[in-house]
């Protein structure tokens, strides 16, 4: 009996030695970890491929896939040299140079999903495009801008000789088509794209001669690269399927509009294909994901299109992308997506290795999962964490005035100072972001050009319980009922504030509202917390009902081209720091409401930009984002994580592949890393 | 006997009609329509579609009329086989649908069979022993199926096929065999891939059987010719399945014919879960997207084949068994 | 079986009421009866889950994020006294899981009726007792998670039991509704006949030709979405019976029409019982055995909708706590792969559906004494 008795004490003499062992041997390896790598090992440093403007260093000669090769000898294809043209858009790869040859799969959830497609492998096709660091712009599909008249007029230069998918040359007349036929036509485009204007006045592409495209504008423009190179209405192909892109293939598409082909035979052949009207019948033929037949610049082409089971897409023959050696890319032959009926099944395959690059949709909560089966799946893990301050972002609505107690006190800086300092972002950055986000502000990350300084990134953007507190007493909300909550300073009760998010989303919004709810308990704040759905959401924000709204600001690290979530800048949004403002800044101060000084200053300062030089626009941006950090009109929860597409699953033996890229809807990621240099190594 | 058929026919159509209007009531039901789904989903992307340019959009699809407008518009092409365009696939509703039904009918009558072999003996054995230890057991397993979440045991099954015996994730084919042409060995692909969304959606429906098999069983096994055929010294296996199990197969039989609308409906959360490519995921998304007419059309097709399905099986009923008609007309 | 009440030598069983005979027929179906004990247990829960709860629910913390079940240890040394080893954690920067080691120097002794968070018990009286807890109340540096905790570090025990309360409590109002619904039409199809049954019928037919999910789908996208989380309950609770009163209906029609013509019903009428009196004291007791019992059957189908619906992002959401919206949490690959507990909500499910399965068909089997 004795004997029985005493081994349970054995055992735990013998856990308890083994428990000091593990939480040592574990302490050990989290010190030993962050002391080499900083932070984290799975994320690397930031590289890519460039591209070689140097005209010194463009290949002469050049190369091509083996069954284009077959092709040409069978005389099915022109010669490469003739395919690529003069001018051929010369990348070097970031590693080595690759190999022809085999299928690149990938999974996608729908036609909703066309954002998949034109990330990995439209080339990118935009005009302009970012180097790797999404910093600069470089010369894309164009071979240069060049700015006249003080910024009025740009020259856009095409390349000489580059052709269509379909071997048609690709001249400036496809960019008058466009701007003449299809942007002014109004069935088409019902509203002028803001892209295309200055101070909301809109400016003319004109052809100069067939490689020159000339842009003027009623006024200095000098933001007008970065908008070619920005997933804009002007970069490419990715939004012809709602009559943008700058330009579209005139030879192809004259067919299917009125004025080419005559109204009858174009409402007969929508008819035919069973299409409601012939605007419904253009826009399909233009949608470079709907349509095999479409004649495209990028790297890769649709085979069988994004609404049907699996998007198949193939080498472009005519790419005009080479490598430093003279190959015509991309390497890979073929990208298969097969459909995904749901996000966990996408995952999943992720996990076994089915796919061979996966970044979007992989879920960061996966992180363990997607490491543990590393060897099995035979892929590597990396992390891209975003470039912007905020996955998650709480926007107050300045405009709300339901409850003219709620309204006056979001527009107080302190109570929305204080509602910050009250956030616990440490606890939200561990269980949500697995410790791989930065807490803190909105404000991009510090090697952003924008970037106002370190210490901006804490502004407000720490916990301080008892300060918050201070501050909210401060300001006339000392009274509290029993449970501990602050009482509205009308008598009405409790201050109770409803924070509105959105659910199935790649940030987990509502689970880390409910967090943020009980941390607020502590300094009396009664925060209620409401999913709701998309289009509900949309309602409610421009409806002006919205009080807090959650969600991110990818994008922002790119602020003049992308400012939707610096200040209140579009009515369709999901969370909205003022729909009033909205209407005041696009009208001109003729309608909404007149924001107050400190958001009128940096509404200003963001117009100002688009005509200066870019050093002032530097300024101005950083200037822009001192006033929000100070202000908080958007509490900045946790930032610069890979939560947004930032979890990235490769195969081993796939090359060129970067240990972390820029990411960001502006680098069309994987894009920036010009998918068509990746190649399988044997 | 025809009169019979012909009045339930009759009925038949009426209700067909009815589903019509009542499955495109409820696709009206959520506020919004497919374009503002389409903006909300625009805009969490970052891209901005204008207050004129949603007006054209809904002018194009012919969204801004009353829905009996809308309605009387779908029927009319209904009727000559025309199910419209699918607002969110842009394609015609019936390329989109196309291959799925198939595979859902697939999927669904391969749970069916499942069903059975399963629900048969338990059923049987059940009555005959009722109340006994062994009837307890088979029950508790016939029911497990029905009370364990279907959703959850679907994404455990996934995971543990991946990890055990790394099974390819989900769907109904391997992936060479997704865009092929039919054959011999995509068929033998399709049959490999089908025991797991079988046996999950088989399981679910074998309690219901259960129930049926064994209530009729225990009819038919008080009644006087039972008693006969045992008092004459016949032995046990033969008394039960030589006569009352086959006239308590009857009514089990008959069930077939809506059984199988209820698999296909009850197949969706399965089907979502395992990302098969079957009709429950698209319609989903569908509704998610208020896809008027591609959801319309699912939910009326499996109405319809609810409706026939019942109209078959209560006819197959009355020509089988005499009393019903007596009864029913 | 009629034989064993035929040869039943005592007197009692003529003159025992249909209420006795139901209840010595349910007795013998011991299946029936073990389940009648459990959903017994079930609403116990339903009453005091926040007795039963020893954490708040919505109480969360990052260094508790995702803590498997603890071992607990029921005597010290020789004496009864229930224990928890306390824990470190701390996340693997190599595997990115949380790890968590007991630590066997520290005993976190369980009390019984300890101190806890402030609730009404049933609602009325204001109390911090709970059934467990830990010295120290609210404010212990180390405490007990019997079930291990969610991603958020709560405590999944007691938001099982929270859950439990929503999710039973959605099945019972929705069986109610469906069961008033069921009731009355299916009683005035069955009574009046004729026209009102051919309409009733026909509509009962449309309902269920209509696929199921759809049908939810539709109602539950109809909803209002800013609407509280209360305000869903409810909607919720009402698509649900909405759909589940046709087979109630069919049940108590047919009930209906049968027993108009049993030898007790006209004799009844022939004495001269008014029309009423027939109805209510002769019929409908009955009758009500089989609606007891065919309510009983529906109520699985409800906990099983509440689950699916919530799956389907339809159901009751986030803040709110229930078995569909915790299965819903659990339903990801990370749950299945590295936190397996948060599965455990299920096993409640499945208990639940069984039990009020079996004893449904305890009851039915019982509410025809002479039948079978």
């Amino acid at each position: 009996m004795s004997q029985v008795r005493r081994t349970p004490r054995n055992r735990t003499l013998r856990s308890r030695l083994t428990v000091a062992l593990v939480l040592g041997a574990l302490t050990v390896a989290v010190a030993a970890v962050a002391l080499a790598q900083g932070k984290n090992a799975l994320i690397g440093k930031l590289e890519g491929p460039e591209v070689v403007t140097d005209a010194a260093k463009i290949p002469k000669a050049f190369k091509e896939a083996p069954q284009l090769a077959e092709l040409v000898k069978a005389g099915k294809l022109p010669p490469v040299a003739e395919r690529i043209g003069q001018d051929p858009l010369v990348i070097k790869p970031l590693k080595e140079i690759g190999k022809y040859g085999g299928t690149w799969r990938a999974g996608f959830t729908g036609p909703a999903d066309f954002w998949n497609g034109f990330r990995c492998c439209s080339g990118p096709d935009h005009l302009m495009f970012w180097d790797y660091t999404g910093d600069k712009v470089m010369p894309n599909l164009a071979r240069g801008l060049e700015m006249q008249d003080g910024g009025k007029t740009w020259l856009l230069q095409l390349r000489r000789g580059m052709k269509w998918s379909d071997g048609k040359p690709f001249t400036a007349d496809d960019f008058v088509f466009w701007f003449e036929d299809v942007y002014r036509n109004k069935d088409l485009v019902p509203t002028p794209s803001a892209t295309l204007a200055i101070n909301g006045k809109q400016g003319v592409i004109e052809k100069a001669d067939t490689y020159t495209v000339r842009y003027r504008f009623p006024e200095a423009y000098y933001m007008f690269p970065d908008v070619l190179a920005g997933s804009t209405d002007l970069a490419g192909q990715m939004f012809g399927y709602r009559a943008m892109g700058g330009f579209a293939p005139a030879h192809y598409m004259k067919q299917f509009h009125p004025k080419y082909a005559g109204q009858a035979e174009v409402d007969k052949k929508a008819k035919d294909e069973k299409f409601d009207s012939w605007v419904r019948l253009f826009l399909a033929k233009n949608d470079w994901a709907r349509n095999p037949d479409l004649p495209v610049l990028s790297a890769w082409k649709t085979v069988t299109p994004i609404n049907t089971p699996t998007w198949t897409l193939e080498r472009n023959p005519y790419s005009v992308f080479v490598d430093t050696a003279g190959n015509q890319l991309p390497y890979i032959d073929k990208v298969v997506l097969t459909l995904a009926e749901n996000l966990e099944v996408i995952n999943l395959r992720a996990i076994a290795g089915e796919y061979d690059y996966a970044s979007r949709h992989m879920d960061l909560g996966k992180l363990p999962v997607f490491i543990e089966n590393q060897v099995k799946g035979n892929y590597k893990v990396y992390l891209d964490p975003g470039d912007y301050g905020g996955d998650m972002i709480i926007k107050f609505n300045l405009n709300y005035d339901a409850d003219p107690e709620i309204a006056r006190w979001f527009n107080t800086a302190d109570f929305r100072r204080a509602l910050s300092l009250g956030v616990d972002r440490d606890q939200i950055n561990e269980t949500f972001w697995l410790g791989t986000g930065t807490p803190g502000s909105v404000v991009p990350v510090d090697s952003n050009k924008y970037n106002p300084g370190p210490q901006y990134r804490k502004l407000w953007s720490t916990l301080d319980v008892k300060k918050a507190n201070e501050m909210l007493d401060k300001l006339g909300l000392g009274k509290k009922d029993a449970q501990g909550y602050r009482l509205r300073a009308d008598g009405k009760g409790r201050l109770r504030i409803e924070i509105m998010t959105l659910g199935g989303q790649f940030v987990q919004y509502t689970q880390i509202a409910e967090m943020i709810r009980e941390q607020w308990k502590k300094i009396g704040i009664d925060l209620q917390v409401q999913e709701v759905e998309r289009s509900l959401a949309l309602k409610r924000t421009e409806a002006n009902e919205q009080q807090l709204g959650a969600w991110n600001n990818d994008g922002s690290e790119h602020l003049f081209t992308f400012p939707l979530h610096v200040f209140p800048f579009e009515l369709a949004a999901v969370a909205s720091s003022g729909p009033l403002y909205v209407k005041w800044f696009h009208s001109a101060g003729a309608q909404g409401k007149e924001p107050e000084p400190r958001m009128k200053e940096l509404m200003e300062k963001w117009k100002k930009a688009f005509g200066v030089p870019e050093k002032e626009r530097i300024q101005l941006g950083k200037d822009i984002w001192k006033i929000a950090a100070e202000e908080v009109y958007i509490i900045g929860v946790v930032g610069m994580g890979p939560a947004s597409m930032g979890v990235r699953v490769v195969k081993n033996n796939m090359g060129n592949i970067p240990s972390r890229q820029y990411n960001s809807p502006d680098g069309k990621t994987p894009g920036i890393s010009r998918p068509a240099t990746f190649f399988w190594k044997n | 006997m025809l009169a019979y058929i012909g009045r339930r026919v009759l009925l038949a159509i009426f209700t067909v009609w009815a589903i019509s209007v009542l499955s495109f009531v409820i696709i009206q039901l959520p506020p919004g329509d497919y374009v503002t789904s389409y903006i909300a989903q625009m805009a969490s992307s970052g891209s901005v579609v204008s207050e004129e340019e949603a007006q054209a959009l809904r002018l194009q699809y012919g969204l801004g009329q009353p829905i009996y407008v809308q309605y009387a518009k779908w029927m009319r092409q209904v009727l000559v086989g025309n199910f419209g365009m699918s607002m969110e696939w842009r394609r015609p509703v019936t390329d989109v649908i196309g291959e799925r039904l198939w595979l859902t009918i697939a999927v669904s009558v391969a749970a069916l069979l499942l069903t059975w072999v399963l629900a048969l003996p338990i059923g049987i054995y059940s009555a005959v022993r009722q109340y006994s230890a062994g009837d307890y057991l088979a029950t508790f397993i016939g029911f497990i199926g029905l009370a364990v979440p279907n959703f959850l045991l679907a994404l455990v099954i996934l995971y543990l096929g991946f990890i055990l015996f790394n099974a390819h994730i989900g769907g109904l084919f391997s992936p060479e065999f997704q865009d092929a042409a039919w054959s011999g060995a995509r068929a033998w692909d399709l049959l490999k891939h089908l025991p797991i969304p079988a046996l999950i959606l088989g399981l679910a429906g074998t309690a219901q059987q259960i129930r049926i098999m064994r209530a009729n069983l225990l009819d038919e096994l008080r009644k006087p010719y039972v008693v006969t055929a045992r008092s004459k010294g016949l032995s046990e296996v033969r008394v039960i399945l030589r006569y009352p199990v086959r006239v308590a197969l009857n009514p089990f039989a008959s069930t077939i014919g809506y059984t199988l609308p209820y698999i296909v409906s009850g197949s969706i959360i399965v089907s979502l879960v395992l990302g098969l490519p079957t009709v429950g995921p698209l319609l989903l998304k569908a509704l998610i997207a208020q896809d008027m007419f591609l959801a319309g059309t699912i939910v009326l097709m499996l109405g319809v084949m609810t409706v026939i399905g019942t109209l078959v099986s209560d006819i197959l009923l009355v020509w089988v068994d005499p009393r019903i008609r007596l009864e029913e007309t | 079986m009629a034989v064993v009440v035929a040869v039943a030598p005592e007197q009692r069983v003529f003159v025992a009421s249909q209420w006795q005979l139901m209840w010595w027929r349910f007795r013998k179906h011991k299946l029936a009866v073990a389940s009648g004990v459990v959903v017994l247990g079930f609403y116990l829960v339903v009453l005091g889950a926040d007795f039963l709860a020893y954490a708040d629910p919505d109480v969360s913390e990052a260094q508790r994020s995702l803590m498997p079940p603890q071992r607990v240890y029921w005597f010290d040394g020789w004496q009864f006294g229930p224990y928890v080893h306390g824990f470190k954690g701390a996340r693997d920067p190599q595997t990115f899981k949380r790890v968590y080691v007991a630590d066997p120097s520290v005993k976190v002794p369980i009390r019984f009726f300890a101190e806890g968070f402030e609730y009404r018990f049933l609602g009325l009286i204001p109390t911090t007792r709970h059934l467990i807890g830990v010295d120290g109340g609210l404010d212990a540096s180390q405490t007990i998670f019997l079930l291990g905790t969610d991603v958020q570090g709560r405590d999944l025990w007691s938001r099982l039991m929270y859950g439990t309360r929503i999710s039973l409590t959605i099945g019972l109002l929705g069986v109610t509704a469906s069961l008033v619904l069921g009731v009355v039409l299916g009683g005035l199809s069955g009574f009046y006949g004729g026209v009102t049954d051919t309409i009733i019928q026909r509509t009962i037919e449309i309902l269920r030709s209509i696929p199921t999910i759809p049908l939810w789908m539709g109602l539950a996208a109809a909803l209002p979405r800013d609407w509280s989380i209360l305000q869903v309950y409810f909607a919720i609770t009402i698509i649900i019976s909405l759909l589940g009163w046709t087979e109630l209906a069919r049940v108590v029609r047919g009930r209906f029409l049968a027993m108009r013509e049993e030898d007790f019903v006209v004799s009844a009428r022939l004495v001269g019982c008014t029309e009423l009196r027939t109805i209510f004291v002769h019929m409908v007791p009955s009758f009500m055995s089989h609606i007891i019992a065919a309510t009983t059957l529906a109520l699985p189908a409800m906990i099983i909708s509440e689950t699916s619906l919530s799956f389907l992002g339809l159901g009751l959401r986030p803040p709110a706590i229930s078995w569909g919206v915790l299965l819903q949490q659990a339903q990801n690959v990370q749950t299945v792969a590295i936190s397996p507990w948060l599965m455990l909500p299920a096993l409640p499910v499945i208990v639940a559906v069984m039990a009020f399965n079996f004893l449904g068909d305890g009851l039915r089997d019982a509410a025809d004494p002479y039948g079978r």
